[in-house]
């Protein structure tokens, strides 16, 4: 079964990511991005639990999820969190990166695109990637460690 | 014979006549004449007056053998610069066309201010109705007026030289005496540092309006020591003009022997001649030397390069957006169909004009290549393209350019600056202080029409009033010093404090207050200061923050800071801090009362944006370095789980190829 703290950080993954994904995509289906005062403060203080979150997942769950490993998640399921594992990695590094002196102008708005464009992806990723969770347990066959 | 003769010789008179008028250089109009070259033409030129009569002084000595002083006519740059450019046209330029109703008014810019440090009044007046600013004619103030009191740094035209004086009007009549105060070509276009401002000063303080030009380009002096002022005083309006009007005393050696006069005139003027009336310090007095003026002047560019203009005068003022309030005159358009037929004369008028304002339509759009973003997007003039490493592309949404590279560094209050416009820089006076009025203060941040953040410079306006319900009508100095009573500093105090800034009590502005008559019809007596209304009530004086009161602001641009010392430059803190000046410098009124009494409001404040989201933002940058921190390393975990796992499995799917096999088990 899986662990504790492979489920939790799942559950913070999920519950942060949907929140940013609230927050930055929301305001963007909005027409009023970017992000500014009170939303933009609560996107980047919840960022880092994200990134915490992700990097946790990365860790419990990308064993279970290696081709040719007998794991009680499916084929698309494991397919879906690596899926979920490098858009955040895209996402979380196109959103930290234009904090440091790296890029100017023109390479700031590509991160801001990218960063916005991969956040759909990973939204889209995860928003996929329950269902397919839920299925394997509806199926009597519940997650467990390797 | 004698019949055929006369006839031969007739035929041959007009064979000569048509050979000549064949080969004869085509007479062509003085306007119609350009040279076209980028060199600069030698001004050798001969002088008109304001009647178009060539200026000719007589010679040393008479025909009878007495000397002869070398007296004339003062000199016309309406005449004599307008026999070869278009007069009308220019006129028409930003600098002169204040007045016309048809021209947007743009940009809210710098104000005329009016100020008395006498009655401390000071009223910040324009004639293109900016909001916060009063039209001349609102207060009664006549265009000779105005002329009067700020003719000093404006350079004629407009509402200097109206159309038609009325003889009868008091004022306006004036000018049959005065004459009219022309553009003076000379002002910004006379390159050898030879234009003496202080000397037109001089004339035009005695309402010599039409000497004003000659004098100040140093053709001549005065022929007489009775100025047209005086004279005009002792003239009643509606009678002929006196006869007797002082002439100039030319200067012989400036004239050749066919009365030419040589100019040594610039098409783009110096930096020099632009600061006369553009110079904006906040490093005053002694402090000047600390200043490293303009970076774009220290890279070797002129004002001009930038602000630029054609033959229309509407000088690029430079900021977004200008295309759609400039103005395409009828004189540009006709002028550009007379160039538009010369190279197509079949083309028909009705044709032509509309093809003229296309071109000058399209032209307009270069204005926004001029514009700090413009021109540094473009590459003009070799304007290095901003890098701006680290700074995320929302600030370039939020800010104008400005905000960040211009005007002195902001500091916890702003600065007190003085312009040339409000403290009549450029003339000689006493050393102008910290508390001359008008004090202007900068750089305020506001948000601009464009709903960026900038720099703006800011005064608060000061005067006596009556106010009769909602309408406030602010008095002239004049109409004030006759009412209101105020200590009047004595000889020493003067000596010492020669601007009178010594601020009013509130016992002083109560006393003036109950020295104005009480007319109930006109309105209660009150006194517009420093962002407050005072006024009297049950005999005690009460002071309002009022919407009357509020300050004009108005955008500034210059001086520009280089990158290394622009706002952000040091880091984000510069502005993301919890005292940064963007959102926190106190930015108090300054007014002819003590500063205590003015009202005092933070930058984000003035902005109406929320204190609580800009400190909380500010605390926010705390943790920055933490949270960079943190999504790094989760960053760099992930990135180690996928490398591991990639590699893996690339090592699974390529070990049994090298191995000649089939698809292997993963290893556990």
């Amino acid at each position: 079964m899986m662990r504790p703290i492979g489920k939790l950080s799942y559950a913070v993954l999920c519950a942060t990511g949907l929140f940013l994904a609230a927050t930055g995509l929301g305001t963007f289906a909005a027409g009023k991005a970017p992000m500014t005062h009170w939303v933009l403060m609560a996107h980047v203080a919840v960022a880092p639990l994200f990134a915490l979150g992700l990097a946790a997942v990365a860790l419990t769950w990308s064993g279970l999820c290696r081709g040719g490993v007998d794991s009680p998640l499916g084929g698309p399921a494991k397919a879906m969190l690596w899926v979920v594992l490098l858009a955040g990695l895209v996402v979380t590094l196109s959103g930290v990166v234009p904090m440091t002196p790296l890029f100017g102008t023109k390479g700031q708005h590509i991160l801001y695109l990218t960063h916005r464009y991969g956040a759909m992806v990973l939204t889209a990723a995860v928003l996929l990637h329950l269902p397919l969770l839920a299925r394997r347990k509806g199926n009597g066959q519940g997650a467990s460690s390797s | 014979m004698s019949f055929w003769l006369a006839r031969h010789a007739r035929l041959a008179l007009v064979a000569a006549l048509a050979f000549w008028l064949g080969l004869a250089p085509v007479r062509v109009r003085a306007e119609d004449v350009h040279t076209e070259s980028r060199t600069p033409f030698l001004h050798h030129i001969p002088l008109h007056d304001t009647q178009g009569r060539l200026i000719s002084p007589p010679p040393v000595v008479s025909e009878d053998g007495k000397p002869q002083e070398p007296k004339a006519n003062p000199y016309s740059p309406a005449q004599t610069c307008g026999k070869c450019h278009d007069y009308d046209t220019i006129s028409q330029g930003w600098h002169f066309n204040s007045d016309a109703g048809a021209v947007p008014p743009g940009r809210p810019g710098e104000p005329w201010i009016l100020t008395d440090p006498a009655t401390r009044t000071q009223i910040p007046l324009s004639y293109r109705g900016w909001a916060g600013t009063f039209k001349p004619s609102d207060l009664g103030l006549s265009d000779f007026e105005f002329a009067t009191n700020f003719s000093r740094h404006f350079p004629g035209g407009g509402p200097g030289e109206p159309d038609k004086i009325k003889s009868t009007d008091p004022q306006m009549g004036r000018m049959n005496v005065t004459g009219k105060l022309e553009i003076d070509c000379l002002i910004c276009h006379q390159n050898n540092d030879g234009y003496n401002h202080e000397a037109r000063f001089n004339a035009l303080r005695g309402q010599d309006f039409r000497w004003a030009p000659t004098i100040a380009a140093g053709l001549g002096v005065f022929a007489s020591a009775k100025s047209a002022g005086s004279i005009a005083d002792s003239w009643r309006p509606g009678r002929p003009v006196p006869s007797t009007l002082p002439g100039i005393k030319y200067d012989r050696a400036r004239f050749d022997t066919e009365d030419n006069v040589q100019f040594q005139v610039a098409r783009r003027p110096s930096v020099n001649t632009c600061y006369y009336c553009h110079t904006s310090d906040s490093e005053t007095s002694d402090a000047r030397w600390h200043g490293d003026l303009d970076v774009h002047l220290k890279a070797g560019l002129l004002c001009v390069d930038c602000h630029r203009n054609g033959l229309d005068h509407a000088i690029v003022r430079g900021y977004e957006g200008e295309t759609r309030d400039r103005v395409i005159s009828d004189a540009m358009i006709a002028l550009r169909m007379g160039l538009i037929r010369r190279d197509d004369p079949a083309l028909r008028e009705d044709d032509a004009r509309p093809l003229a304002r296309r071109q000058l339509q399209s032209e307009a759009g270069l204005v926004e290549t001029l514009t700090c973003r413009g021109c540094h997007t473009e590459g003009r003039l070799g304007s290095p393209r901003p890098v701006h490493k680290g700074l995320p592309p929302i600030h370039l949404q939020k800010l104008s350019c400005t905000a960040c590279h211009s005007g002195p560094f902001p500091q916890a209050e702003p600065q007190i600056v003085h312009t040339s416009m409000a403290h009549k820089l450029g003339l000689p006076g006493p050393a102008r202080g910290k508390n001359t009025a008008p004090v202007i203060l900068e750089p305020v941040f506001l948000r601009g029409a464009d709903g960026k953040i900038a720099p703006f410079k800011m005064v608060w306006p000061s005067y006596w009033a009556r106010l009769n319900g909602a309408n406030l009508t602010p008095m002239l100095p004049g109409e004030a010093a006759k009412i209101v009573t105020l200590p009047q500093p004595s000889s020493d105090e003067a000596a010492l404090d020669p601007y009178n800034t010594k601020p009013l009590t509130d016992r002083q502005i109560q006393q003036a207050l109950a020295s104005f008559p009480s007319e109930t019809s006109k309105g209660e007596a009150v006194f517009v200061a420093a962002g407050k209304i005072y006024r009297v009530e049950q005999g005690a004086l009460r002071a309002a923050e009022s919407p009357a009161a509020k300050p004009y602001a108005w955008a500034l641009a210059h001086d520009v800071r280089p990158a290394s010392q622009a706002l952000g430059a040091r880091g984000c803190a510069d502005c993301h801090a919890s005292d940064s000046p963007v959102y926190f410098a106190t930015v108090t009124a300054r007014g002819p009362v003590q500063i205590t009494n003015g009202v005092s409001k933070t930058a984000w404040e003035l902005r109406g944006d929320d204190k609580a989201a800009a400190s909380f933002f500010a605390f926010t940058f705390h943790f920055r370095p933490l949270l960079k921190c943190l999504v790094f390393a989760a960053a760099l975990v992930v990135l180690g789980v996928l490398v591991h796992y990639g590699l893996r499995g690339l090592g699974a799917i390529t070990a049994p190829a090298a191995g000649g096999g089939g698809r292997g088990k993963e290893r556990p």
